[in-house]
């Protein structure tokens, strides 16, 4: 167990590494000479994000399998937006609604919420203990299902479990 | 070939201007600070992407394409962020949201 944990640790790093040599060769336009800076820095970044808590356990399968997910998702929200921005009638039947987190508090609520916003929909309003108050365009659309899958997506991310909750589902 | 590009270039930016034209409607026709921010946050976003795409066609090397991804991934975290940030006060002041 301890090997393993050890092993996956090792495994966000190099996947940090990778991110921050992508991001550096990106911003210098591939310039080879900008590495005698570029290298010290990414070392840098890397130390400070384990500092500030870098996630130990992520899953990188689990994150391909929520790209499409969320271009599809987020890219419907625009346009359910849109039309409804668009269409005379203006229809919209806004409301508050509170769902219950299943989900640890820290980064992955941070991107829960974040990512709730971007859906058809639904906008995150606030985090209070346990329950994250979702603004809804359209209250007449049931959007539980929708928030479920995402701290589903989320949670396979960040490989943990979730609770089980009364009124999760 | 080079015309096929730039034509699937046009198509996106054009479709990436209607919705931030959507957005702008939106924010001019929706009756609060929540419809509004939801009008904000997903139809700009959705605009950026294709207007980023758009333009990524058109870029001279990987590196710049690259760079305009990396633009749009962080406004959108921005945005979301922004938009949680606004909510979220206008919550804790008292706002009530708008009810049809």
């Amino acid at each position: 167990m301890r090997t393993k944990y050890l092993k996956t640790g090792m495994m966000s790093i190099l996947v940090c590494v990778i991110v921050f040599s992508l991001i550096w060769w990106i911003l210098t336009d591939g310039n080879i000479h900008s590495w005698w800076i570029g290298v010290p820095a990414v070392v840098l970044a890397v130390w400070v994000s384990i500092r500030l808590g870098l996630p130990v356990q992520m899953n990188g399968y689990a994150i391909l399998k929520f790209i499409p997910f969320f271009f599809m998702r987020s890219l419907l929200g625009g346009i359910d937006v849109a039309r409804r921005a668009y269409h005379p009638m203006l229809p919209i039947a806004p409301a508050f609604i509170e769902y219950p987190l299943r989900i640890p508090p820290g980064l992955p609520r941070v991107l829960m919420a974040n990512i709730a916003s971007l859906l058809p929909g639904t906008l995150s309003a606030g985090i209070n203990q346990d329950i994250l108050t979702v603004h809804v365009l359209d209250c007449r659309n049931d959007i539980y299902p929708e928030l479920a899958e995402v701290e589903q997506h989320v949670a396979r991310i960040f490989v943990m479990g979730l609770q089980a909750s009364e009124g999760g589902q | 070939m080079i015309a096929v590009i730039d034509l699937f270039s046009v198509l996106l930016l054009i479709a990436g201007a209607v919705f931030f034209l959507a957005g702008t409607l939106g924010l001019l026709r929706f009756p609060d600070v929540y419809t509004r921010l939801h009008a904000l946050t997903k139809a700009d976003n959705v605009g950026l992407g294709l207007i980023i795409a758009g333009l990524a066609l058109q870029a001279e090397s990987w590196a710049v394409a690259g760079k305009l991804v990396l633009i749009w991934l962080l406004v959108l975290l921005a945005g979301a962020s922004v938009s949680y940030l606004v909510a979220n006060g206008a919550l804790k002041r008292g706002i009530r949201p708008w009810k049809s």
